[in-house]
């Protein structure tokens, strides 16, 4: 019975409730739960439309339908409802007459959830009637949805619309944006004003807040000419620490980790090598059909390197348990399982499409059928995981030899592949040869028969091929909106890896067509749509704000009409403030103390956890580790990423789980975020440190230490009015120290470490306008 | 539960009187925590908490859980689930184990009977193991399922599915789903609290208490039951509590400004409130681990002054207390780590299982009779049992392997009918027969008691909307009194 339920299970996984759920749903609950998945796995070999179809139907009995079963076969109604005696089929469970099924009696539980069943009525929700068509077969009609939805249509090229305020228009992005908030009788906010736009832009960039002598070149001119503006754009986009934080972008959609997650959380040695490859990518600005072939096919293309071959590591990100896979069918199943993963990511990163929920039937909402999914498999079926050195080139040295996990093939010799009934490996169906879903293709892509001395299928590389295509509007659509979505918080479409019936539908399809088509015109490189982006006057407009400090009800209800067309700022009538990622929480923080160490690239870095949270991990321990130093102040993205023991700061602030790909983060805010900045000896120190080098700049001057203090955190020129509270502060603290009988040098450390310490903790530096 | 309001009031006034330190928007988020607001529009500059408390689809039977998970897998046929049959065939294989019902291949088909008496409790005659001493006398309370099942026989599989339904990671756990559906009780403790073994973490480690695609305040939070009981609770040695005071005040003006400045990013207000309640939870969290507060004949009774249950004990008393203080969802650890630190008895089933069970009888009695005396049994939903039962044949010659194919749980309080057995193993307790429980099952009926049609319980996730039970698991009527 075990492999039944473990089919119900898989079966269920994917069911969208709504469609699953009818008139009645407890009834159609049991019949779901108990009754069919008994009648597919032992009666319908004999007693389907399949069967019928293979000639292989016995005595004219049809299970796969309600009609079918009342009408029953040769003997007569196999289901009277209410009616033991009547319904053939339990003298055939009880093999009291019949002995159903052949192979031996079912347990007395399965014969009892029949018996329970028809006694109130064999409630059976299937509509269709017997041979009409096949029970799996496709609900939604392909071809239609292909000529139809919108994310499958050619990209249009329809002229940008025409706007009434033409001032307001910097360049094509904001006549789409613009138009949409006319026809709504809502206007744009202001521009954001030069220290804003800058650490806006620096964030979104680099991930890095703007440096102090970058702030005081802003605070030299009164406003951030368009000149200025570009130049500091195209210098953030040549930065090499661009790649550091787009990079990481992509590492998310990529679920990477440098352990394996299940059971021991074995160690993966050199994962890193494919973080930094994704880096690297990112700053050479690699032309995307590149980056997609060699990530998937990086040993299949004409010039395979290390390079290349690392890319693959794309395939092998995912959890594993490799230590403990277990034997027989069950590898056999983990082999599926691992595949799956591939096959399910590289759907939902490259087309946003959620084809992983076709392993186990016909997909309920997407045209996507469980011949789609095995047959995007079967591009990957002949591959393995395995670890293969790297060549000397790659190899610094001091390094020991080590393997790189690669999803290559190691022959041309084609595994079959074949549909598996519910996902399970006890049901195989037709086999299938390699082809991208159908719904996506007028014509079939032909791929290749490997010539008899071919190392690889070439069929990894043929579908990288077609997902690159210029012609691939739906695979372009998504890398714009992911672009889009990083700088704006929101994607044009709101669930960035699902573009099927089910997701989102884009609030401005047309600018969404006309960005993929700037990647396009750009060979598909990324960095000229950035520039494009932020030098609109969409993404310089402000965030909302009011000088207003006493609040009423009153005030706050009259603030909020003006809002109340657009309350989640979905026609990009101002700037939605951010709170900082993660990772670039913590590198800010260690840009502002001063101890950030730029070194890129290499093995993860473990900075300190505290040994209390390191015993509640299992083996590959976090080392315990006294005191920080350069070596662990390095940007985040360098951070070691242990499936089973995520750093605390990172996952407080919602950095992804990477058991699944991660399109969105989160911007959660809970009393944990706020516990752990204010107590995380991390922070405790680095404010410390921050205090050391205001006193050091300022020679001792609290005043000009407090100014520089708001700078360098709040990236902007302070108001008077912060300055005498923070100066206020800074002496009030002073004194308490000082009644400690301690130094003044120290009493005033002390003092501006607390005040460092706040902006640390303080809204404007963790959110950014 | 009848203080909340007056506390709930109190508090207000106490923040009125508060002044600039913790702003206004604070206070809006407290009272609409509270349902005082709730009615209102919301104008901007407010937040909706993703733990205010939340009415359920129906009149709840129990309002918190409290979940003992036996991490290893404790055998059906040692402690609950006595079988003859099985003695009788001692050393010689039985009829209905297959090659397939092993889990390690060093499993093979030849009984092993159990090295525990049996006897009847209660009124209601109920059979327990000689292990259980204490816990024997609370069986009238207890609904004995002795038909559970579930889909994998490996722990890491095993523990996703008895926590979150699916067998792999990723997906929110009941615990998770509980406060998602009815929100947090207190102000000042996190909604769902898990306690570990002193063994450490089981398998899977911090993946099992995940909230999966939920918002991070439905994740389990760990806490020690001893020291500091969360992570971060306490500022570094270094830094006093004045000096911590002064820290926040100044930034609670800022970040209240802030948050005044830009009224239609509500998360800034949430930010406002966060501090607010992360500076309460330091005092009352730490309150509530220090178990100094409670009475020497509690922490006789809870079994404090016993080398070997002391550590459960701590843990279950804690879970008492944290449920008391309105925490949602408690789930304590039984074993940690693996192997024989857990209930995982591969090597030698009675060794194993007279520690464990020495560790956690009284504890476990103690919460009972505890819960009851003070009249919050009935809200509380007591579940007992772990990702999987044993093997019926012998391991090693006298352990017992991995076994999902029919094992036992139990549940007390919260609107469960006490003095039961449900289900049936067959007759070497080996595969559930009579009134098979499947996981799901146990999900819909835990999610029925806190007032959840499950079928309507949803999470809106990339497009589609998840349950916890998926499109499986009947509510069981048979257990509800």
């Amino acid at each position: 019975m075990s492999t039944a339920r473990i089919c119900l299970l898989l079966i269920v996984s994917c069911l969208p409730l709504n469609l699953a759920v009818g008139a009645d749903p407890a009834a159609d609950m049991f019949f779901e739960q108990k009754i069919r998945p008994v009648l597919v796995e032992h009666c319908y070999s004999c007693h389907s439309t399949e069967a019928a179809a293979k000639k292989q139907l016995k005595s004219g009995l049809l299970v796969d339908s309600r009609e079918g079963l009342r009408r029953g076969g040769d003997s007569g109604p196999a289901v009277v409802p209410g009616d033991l005696d009547a319904s053939l089929l339990i003298a055939a469970l009880k093999h009291d007459s019949f002995k159903m099924p052949p192979s031996g009696k079912l347990p007395a539980s399965v014969i009892a959830d029949f018996e329970h069943w028809i006694k109130l009525g064999a409630h059976d929700p299937r509509e269709t009637p017997a041979g009409a068509k096949p029970v799996h077969g496709p609900s939604i009609d392909i071809d239609r949805a292909r000529r139809e939805h919108w994310a499958f249509q050619p990209l249009s090229s329809s002229p940008p619309p025409e706007v009434k305020n033409r001032a307001w228009v910097l360049n094509d992005i904001d006549r789409y944006i613009l138009a949409a908030m006319e026809a709504q009788g809502l206007t744009p906010a202001a521009s954001a004003d030069p220290f804003v736009l800058t650490r806006r832009a620096h964030f979104d960039l680099i991930g890095l807040p703007p440096s102090l002598a970058e702030i005081e070149r802003v605070g030299q001119t009164s406003a951030l000419d368009d000149a200025a503006y570009a130049a500091l754009l195209d210098r953030l986009l040549a930065s090499p620490h661009y790649g550091e934080r787009w990079g990481r972008h992509w590492l998310d959609l990529a679920r990477y980790a440098d352990s394996s997650g299940f059971h021991s959380d074995l160690d993966r040695p050199n994962a890193w090598r494919y973080r930094d490859y994704v880096i690297e990518s990112f700053n050479q600005d690699k032309p995307y059909p590149q980056f997609i072939a060699e990530q998937l096919a990086g040993d299949e293309l004409d010039k395979v390197n290390d390079q290349t071959r690392i890319a693959t590591g794309f395939g092998c990100n995912g959890p594993s348990n490799d230590d403990n896979a277990g034997t027989g069918k069950a590898k056999l199943k983990y082999r599926l399982d691992l595949l799956d993963d591939v096959v399910s990511t590289t759907s939902t990163v490259f087309l946003g499409l959620t084809i992983g929920c076709a392993r186990c039937h016909d997909h309920k909402i997407d045209p996507l059928t469980s011949v789609d999914y095995y047959s995007l498999l079967a591009i990957f079926d002949n591959t393995e995981r395995v670890g293969v050195s790297l060549t000397k080139a790659v190899k610094k040295s001091t390094e020991p030899p080590a393997a790189i996990q690669q999803l290559i093939e190691k022959s041309s010799q084609v595994r079959p592949t074949r549909v598996l009934r519910r996902g399970n490996i006890d049901f195989p169906g037709d086999e299938v040869g390699p082809a991208v879903p159908t719904v996506l293709v007028s014509r079939p892509v032909t791929f290749p028969t490997p010539s008899a001395d071919a190392s690889t299928t070439g069929r990894r590389r043929q579908f990288a091929e077609w997902l690159g295509s210029p012609d691939n509007a739906l695979v372009y659509r998504v890398l714009a909106n992911r672009v889009w979505q990083h700088h704006f918080g929101r994607g044009l479409v709101a669930t960035p890896s699902n573009f099927g019936l089910g997701g989102a539908k884009p609030t401005h399809p047309e600018l969404l067509d006309y960005l993929a088509g700037q990647i396009i015109a750009h060979g598909g490189r990324i960095k000229p749509l950035h520039k494009l982006i932020m030098t609109s006057s969409t993404y310089r407009q402000k965030a909302e704000s009011r000088k207003l400090k006493a609040e009423t009800d009153t005030q706050l209800s009259a603030f909020s009409s003006q809002h109340s067309t657009d309350p989640d700022n979905l026609l990009l009538t101002r700037f939605t403030p951010r709170r900082l990622e993660a990772e670039v929480l913590r590198d800010a923080v260690l840009s502002a103390s001063g101890n950030l160490n730029l070194r890129s690239g290499g093995p993860g870095i473990k900075p300190r956890i505290r040994n209390d949270l390191i015993t509640t991990s299992q083996r590959n321990k976090w080392p315990e580790l006294k005191q920080e130093g350069p070596n662990e102040w390095r940007r985040s993205v360098y951070i070691y990423v242990k499936r089973q023991l995520l750093m605390p700061l990172m996952e407080l602030f919602d950095a992804p789980t990477t058991t699944d790909s991660c399109p969105e983060r989160m911007s959660s805010v809970v009393p944990t975020q706020a516990l752990v900045l204010m107590n995380d000896e991390f922070i405790d120190d680095q404010a410390r440190y921050l205090a050391r080098r205001l006193l050091a700049d300022s020679r001792g001057d609290v005043r000009r230490a407090v100014e520089r203090a708001l700078q360098l955190t709040w990236g902007k020129r302070p108001s008077p009015e912060r300055i005498e509270q923070a100066v206020a502060f800074v002496n009030e603290r002073k004194q308490a120290y000082l009644v400690d009988k301690i130094s003044p040098d120290d009493a005033r450390h002390r003092a501006v470490t607390d005040l460092a310490h706040v902006l640390f903790n303080s809204s404007e530096f963790v959110y950014v306008e | 539960m009848s203080s909340k309001h007056s506390a709930a009031l109190d508090r207000r006034q106490l923040l009125q009187t508060a002044g600039g330190g913790f702003g206004a928007l604070a206070l809006r988020w407290l009272l609409e925590r509270d349902g005082l607001l709730a009615a209102e529009s919301s104008p901007p500059g407010t937040i909706s908490s993703p733990l205010a408390p939340r009415a359920p689809h129906f009149a709840p039977r129990a309002k918190s859980v409290i979940f003992l998970f036996m991490y290893g897998g404790p055998s059906q046929v040692d402690l609950w689930d006595p079988k003859p049959e099985l003695t009788r065939f001692d050393g010689k294989a039985i009829p209905v184990f297959k090659a397939e019902d092993a889990f390690n291949s060093s499993t093979k088909n030849v009984a092993l009977r159990t090295p525990f008496r049996f006897r009847k409790h209660g009124q209601a005659g109920i059979d327990v193991a000689e292990t259980f001493p204490e816990l024997a006398k609370c069986v009238d309370d207890l609904c004995v399922i002795r038909s559970v099942h579930c889909e994998s026989n490996n722990h890491a599989p095993a523990l996703f599915q008895m926590n979150s339904g699916f067998l792999q990671a990723g997906r929110p756990c009941l615990g998770s789903w509980a406060t998602y559906g009815l929100g947090s009780e207190s102000d000042n403790l996190p909604a769902f609290v898990v306690l570990l073994d002193h063994q450490g973490a089981p398998i899977n480690g911090a993946m099992n208490w995940s909230n999966g695609f939920m918002p991070a305040a439905y994740q389990g939070v760990t806490f020690r039951s001893s020291g500091e009981p969360i992570a971060y609770l306490k500022p570094p040695k270094n830094v006093s509590s004045s000096q911590q005071q002064a820290r926040l005040k100044l930034l609670q003006q800022w970040n209240t400004d802030y948050a005044l400045r830009h009224p239609t990013e509500s998360s800034l207000a949430a930010r406002v409130a966060s501090y607010e309640l992360a500076y309460r939870m330091q005092t009352d969290a730490a309150e509530c681990v220090n178990l100094d507060n409670e009475p020497e004949w509690i922490r006789e009774r809870y079994g404090l002054n016993n080398k070997v249950s002391q550590f459960f004990g701590r843990n279950v008393l804690m879970a008492r207390r944290l449920i008391e203080r309105g925490v949602r969802f408690v789930q304590v650890y039984s074993g940690g780590n693996e192997g024989p630190r857990a209930w995982d008895a591969h090597d030698d089933i009675k060794a194993n299982h007279e520690l464990h069970c020495a560790e956690t009888d009284r504890p476990i009695a103690a919460l009972l009779a505890d819960l009851k005396e003070r009249g919050m049994l009935d809200e509380t939903l007591v579940i007992w049992g772990g990702e999987f039962g044993r093997s019926p044949v012998a391991q090693a010659g006298k352990g017992r392997d991995h076994h999902p194919h029919g094992f036992t749980m139990w549940m007390a309080g919260g609107g469960i009918k006490g003095g039961q057995v449900y289900g049936a193993t067959d007759d070497f307790g080996c595969h559930a027969v009579e009134k098979r429980v499947s996981v799901p099952d146990l999900h819909a009926t835990v999610l029925h008691l806190l007032g959840f049609d499950h079928t309507r319980l949803t999470y809106r996730h990339s497009g589609r909307d998840y349950r916890l039970t998926d499109v499986a698991g009947q509510v069981i009527h048979d257990w509800i009194a």
